[in-house]
């Protein structure tokens, strides 16, 4: 049938009595919503689940071949509550989470090759942007690392305010994650409460380092400013009511009961598997390891700092998330006793402008709101790193993910990849 | 540095080893070849005295003129870090054994470092590249992989030392850049 052309109104009685043969559409092309007489080409859908290559693994092969009742669902990567772009591939049995296959690489920058091909000092600013939630830890792996391949003493007024700026970042990390993990069990209240802490914490930094988020603030052999006027009164300002201001965001959600039944027993992971799964932080504390870098492997002025490492054993979201706010209070504590003890000095080590150190290797770890921060430096004798390699907790962290969620309702996946708490640009590096 | 831990590294796996082990500030650090990888780190995790059960960190490197892979394990018996480096490993074909069946979770780090080096960990079930799309064809981390905008092939190269980066102009001919280290 030829195409039928008709200008102003319709002729409606008409196309509804004329006979069309059943037309067959050929493959790869689809019918135009407007005209079913024209043929379109299809696009080739990227956000297609299967993917339109052969598999090239093993796994990959077994995750894309559909059991009886299964199903594919493709999660993100436009996903609001994936915390960045990810997107996961679900294989769902009904309303059961059968296997996941998260696809990364949408935040990818290739960091490690711009280092290379960088200055030392630029590095800092170029991993400022991989955990965007609290960039000083990001900074405080490679910047140690420098300085084990320099063999250069940092100051120790530098080392106070690296720790006092270090734990003020992990609580506006930690306070972030209170609201993102209610916002993803459906509570909307907690994280317009917890920006109210952020909101402080990232104003006082600001004051400290010149910018909210990226802060590139530490330097290699100390820090790139003193403490100043604004930060000295907006943190005193703040510590005067921190406590039970978070004390009361904390009771918003530790005393809710539906928040509490939701996520107990949600996502356990015992210690043999989250060490399998080479965990960190807080979601290997939460299974019962007192595992903290802080302590197991003191760095900067932290042995003369008294703090607790708390540690739960039940290992469910519930567990990682009291342990954080545990953490928080901890945190403070430290904060006191770092305004306390703050000694008077310089805050850089003497360095030449220009840095080759020996060639040599270095591996430097942090432990930071999510894991261990790791950076591990290779120099050649340039003032270029020959390689730096960045080892992100939040990378391990999804992984992980993959264990925990068979089983669990698709509601629950969002809950569970909250609580374990991975940022994506640290994911995707 | 925890001289006792390098005595005994030394002691346990005197066959294996590639010279001796070398400590510097909080770490110490082991060669082996990648035929050994194995058996050293199942090793390593295993026994009571070693007790190696966090692996911290699995990284590759590009030498210039081989490749390595370095994996930094935590164990409870010594203040150290431990750094296993597996070294020998060619340039055209880059194979050495997983460990994902000590550690689940180096099966990322390993799809990482296949995406980035092409080095193949032969045993892990899941290798395929985790960054960079499915027909992407390189390498990036390989020394011998420039970034587009790399001014030592630009014509104003070597006009200031910050734009200029490290390449095979600096080497002799036939040879990329190597580290000593």
């Amino acid at each position: 049938m030829p195409p039928r052309v008709s200008c102003g109104r319709r002729e409606r009685d008409d196309e509804m009595t004329t006979e069309t043969p059943p037309r067959a559409t050929p493959k790869g092309t689809h019918r135009s919503a407007d005209d079913p007489n024209v043929l379109l080409q299809d696009d080739y859908d990227f956000y297609e689940p299967i993917p339109p290559y052969p598999p090239r693994t093993e796994r990959e092969a077994e995750f894309y071949t559909l059991g009886d009742g299964e199903m594919f669902l493709n999660m993100g990567p436009q996903h609001p509550s994936t915390h960045g772009v990810l997107r996961v591939v679900l294989k769902l049995d009904g309303e059961r989470v059968v296997d996941i296959d998260p696809v990364l690489g949408y935040l990818h920058r290739g960091v490690e090759k711009l280092i290379e091909n960088a200055d030392y000092h630029q590095t800092i600013s170029q991993v400022d942007p991989l955990e965007y939630i609290s960039s000083l830890f990001c900074e405080w792996a490679p910047v140690t690392a420098y300085e084990k391949l320099l063999d250069v003493e940092v100051p120790r007024r530098a080392e106070y305010i690296r720790v006092l700026s270090g734990e003020l970042n992990r609580i506006a990390s930690h306070a972030l994650f209170m609201g993102w993990f209610a916002l993803d069990l459906g509570g909307l209240t907690p994280i317009l409460w917890s920006f109210i802490e952020r909101d402080e914490i990232v104003e006082m930094l600001a004051a400290l380092t010149g910018q909210r988020m990226l802060f590139n603030y530490f330097r290699i052999g100390g820090v790139n400013g003193d403490l100043n006027h604004e930060f000295m009164s907006r943190l005193g300002d703040w510590m005067s009511r921190a406590v039970s201001q978070i004390e009361s965001n904390i009771s918003l959600l530790n005393e809710n009961e539906i928040f509490t039944r939701r996520a107990s027993g949600l996502g356990v992971v015992d210690t043999e598997t989250a060490l399998r799964y080479c965990m960190t932080g807080s979601n290997l504390r939460a299974t019962g390891v007192p595992f903290d870098l802080r302590r197991t492997h003191p760095y900067s002025i932290y042995p003369e700092l008294e703090f607790d490492i708390p540690t739960r054993t039940e290992g469910d979201c519930l567990a990682r998330y009291l342990l954080r706010m545990e953490e928080i209070k901890q945190s403070l504590r430290i904060i006191d006793q770092c305004l306390d003890k703050m000694p008077d000095g310089p805050i850089m080590a003497k360095l030449p402008r220009l840095l080759r150190p020996r060639p040599g290797r270095a591996w430097s770890a942090v432990e930071g709101p999510r894991g261990v921060y790791g950076a591990y430096a290779i120099s050649d004798g340039t003032d270029q790193p020959f390689r730096l390699k960045i080892h992100d907790p939040s990378f391990i962290h999804l992984q992980a993910v993959g264990a925990l969620l068979p089983g669990h309702l698709l509601a629950d996946t969002m809950a569970i990849m909250a609580s374990l708490d991975p940022v994506m640009g640290g994911v995707d590096k | 540095m925890d001289r006792a831990l390098a005595r005994r590294l030394e002691a346990r796996f005197e066959s294996v080893l590639r010279g001796p082990a070398r400590q510097r500030h909080d770490q110490t650090e082991i060669r082996i070849a990648a035929g050994d990888v194995q058996d050293v780190l199942r090793t390593l995790h295993d026994e009571p005295a070693l007790n190696f059960q966090m692996l911290a960190d699995l990284a590759g490197v590009d030498t210039g003129t081989e490749m390595q892979v370095v994996y930094h394990l935590w164990s409870a018996t010594s203040a150290d870090w431990l750094r296993v480096i597996v070294e020998g490993l060619s340039r055209d074909d880059p194979r050495i054994p997983s460990v994902t069946f000590l550690w689940q979770g180096a099966e990322w780090m390993e799809r990482e470092t296949y995406d980035m080096f092409g080095i193949i960990f032969e045993g892990n079930r899941d290798l395929r590249r985790i960054y960079m799309p499915p027909d992407y064809t390189s390498f990036p981390l390989r020394k011998d992989f420039y970034l587009a905008d790399d001014a030592a092939r630009s014509p104003g190269a070597g006009v200031r030392h910050m734009e200029r980066t490290r390449g095979p102009v600096d080497a002799a001919p036939g040879v990329l850049r190597q580290t000593r280290a």
